[in-house]
């Protein structure tokens, strides 16, 4: 499978500040890429700058296998683009804004197939103006989904949704990866949610790629760190902090959080039977988002 | 590109002709027209109501309309630039330069738009309740009233020229400025500040605003009985227009290529 985007040595510098520094990306055709960093790490330049919206400083992008600012007008109509609050003709209805923008492509769809998408059907007729944050954050997908993109560009996709409707937006974007072979390169904060639909995270800090790794990689159990569910924790924690082969243990209610040096469960298992701990359960960590997150900023 | 330019015209047609403003505008013009018959009114007495036409065109379109098209032009890309719809366009294939280029041209088609709704309302005015029998002088018929009405027309099209030249230096204002109230403040005041001084400092002949006015010019003679020719002054009003046109949308084409689009 090729690369439906490929950065080069992409930088934007805004006077003395780099927002953006010699990124070189490569996102395959059909995944769906997290950008995960601070905030000001230069994620939403990033993505400026590949939609079109803000000019690189130095460095190219490719999308679909053409230079970005030279073959743009052929490129646009097949990326979908939402950016950070999403702004419309608040005197349009919601239909009536669509129905221009694919004027604007120059393309005859059927806007409510993407209102449907997005939960607005029955909105489509109300003026935006009466339009609530979550309901122009759908309005911005339903923008983005009109013409059938086969890339999507997404800045803080899930700003402003409640549970409900993140969760419905999150299910929409993978069913589109997965079904449709869309590509989608995705900013968040939310941590969790881009565990759940990104198939590899890139971590960006002030404006450089620190690390680029597979999500189901990251995400995977990690054998050195367990919870021990016992009877008397607090004593157990005692007697285990002394102990070379523990690297740490935390107390928690009902459990201890103990980090080995070496996968060597078996050896905590019986060394806490042999004096006497009545164990309830011994249950292997899943790394989180958050420690790789902290990791590759060294906190 | 001349495809994509009609369409993003089109888009910004659609987009204005939803807008209220648009139609304030229109109204308020009528309305300063009407108002004119309170210093020359027209009636049904024989003689010809031309100084009535040729009293309440300049104030409708020259004074009024002309705060009209820099207020409505300066608000054009500012507003999008504030609010960041302007981003739901250029993510569109669409290149910066046509955006601008077509709401240059609905600025132009807004100040055709003044221009024909003051020519209806202030010939209409006078035909319903006055007479347009042509310029007579000393019995002797001097201008038809066929006569009369093509040099308005005339007149009504070239000024057409100017008016770009207007809308181009408020589309130009309203890509340097990213507020709105800004955006208006200062292609108004600015316009007023370069004619006041324009004319100790003798650099009116190379302003354009200070050709608004000739194009009536001839209309207005005729109105007097007077004949008058087109040139050189229509000359001069080519030159400067033309060429502050070029020069407005060059730097409004640079300021926008240049310009970040993150709100």
């Amino acid at each position: 499978m090729g690369n439906c985007i490929q950065t080069s040595h992409l930088t934007k510098r805004y006077g003395k500040v780099l927002a953006v520094d010699d990124l070189t990306l490569e996102v395959q055709t059909g995944e769906v890429m997290g950008l995960l960093g601070l905030n000001g790490a230069g994620k939403s330049t990033t993505l400026y700058m590949l939609a079109g919206l803000v000019g690189p400083t130095s460095g190219d992008a490719t999308i679909f296998g053409k230079e970005l600012h030279r073959h743009f007008l052929s490129i646009a109509p097949s990326m979908g683009v939402l950016v950070e609050r999403p702004a419309f003709y608040d005197y349009l209805t919601a239909r009536d804004n669509l129905k221009l923008s694919a004027r604007l492509a120059q393309r005859d769809v059927t806007v409510d197939r993407a209102l449907d998408r997005v939960g607005l059907l029955s909105a489509g007729r109300k003026k935006v103006g009466t339009f609530s944050t979550g309901m122009r954050q759908r309005l911005g997908l339903a923008q983005a989904l009109l013409l059938e993109p086969s890339l999507l560009i997404l800045d803080e996709p899930t700003s402003g949704l409640d549970p409900e409707a993140t969760h419905d937006m999150l299910a929409l974007l993978r069913q589109l990866a997965d079904e449709a072979q869309v590509t989608i390169l995705v900013s968040s904060h939310m941590l969790h949610e881009v565990g759940q639909l990104c198939d590899r995270v890139a971590i960006i800090h002030e404006g450089r790629l620190i690390s680029c790794d597979r999500t189901d990689a990251l995400l995977s159990y990690d054998e050195r760190r367990v919870e021990v569910l016992l009877d008397a924790p607090e004593s157990a924690a005692k007697r285990l902090a002394g102990l070379p082969w523990i690297e740490s243990v935390e107390i928690r209610p009902g459990r201890l959080d103990v980090v080995l040096r070496e996968d060597n469960v078996h050896q905590l298992t019986a060394f806490l039977v042999t004096a006497g701990y009545r164990l309830t359960g011994v249950i292997p960590r899943q790394r989180t988002l958050q420690d790789y997150f902290l990791k590759a900023l060294n906190r | 590109m001349i495809g994509r330019i009609w369409h993003t015209y089109c888009f910004e047609v659609e987009k204005a002709a939803r807008r209220k403003f648009t139609y304030l505008g229109l109204i308020l013009v009528v309305l300063a027209v009407a108002s004119a018959l309170l210093v020359r009114p027209v009636a049904r007495d024989g003689e010809s109501d031309y100084a009535f036409i040729a009293y309440a065109t300049p104030i409708a379109l020259n004074l009024l309309g002309l705060l009209l098209l820099v207020t409505y032009c300066s608000g054009l890309v500012s507003t999008e630039l504030g609010s960041g719809s302007i981003c739901l366009v250029l993510v569109r294939p669409v290149r910066r330069h046509e955006f601008l280029i077509a709401k240059m041209l609905l600025g132009v088609t807004y100040a055709a738009t003044l221009t024909v709704a003051v020519t209806a309302a202030t010939w209409g005015i006078a035909l319903a309740f006055g007479d347009l029998t042509g310029v007579v002088y000393g019995g002797e018929t001097v201008f038809t009233g066929a006569d009369v009405f093509v040099a308005y027309l005339l007149g009504a099209l070239l000024v057409m020229i100017p008016q770009a030249a207007v809308v181009a230096y408020a589309v130009m204002i309203s890509t340097l400025v990213r507020s709105t109230g800004a955006a208006i403040g200062g292609a108004v005041g600015l316009l007023l500040a370069v004619d006041i001084i324009k004319y100790p400092l003798r650099i009116s002949p190379f302003i354009f605003s200070t050709y608004l006015e000739t194009p009536w010019r001839v209309f207005t003679s005729y109105c007097d009985g007077l004949d008058a020719s087109w040139f050189p002054d229509t000359a001069y009003l080519l030159l400067t227009s033309i060429a502050s046109i070029v020069v407005f949308m060059a730097v409004a084409i640079f300021s926008l290529s240049r310009r970040d689009l993150r709100t």
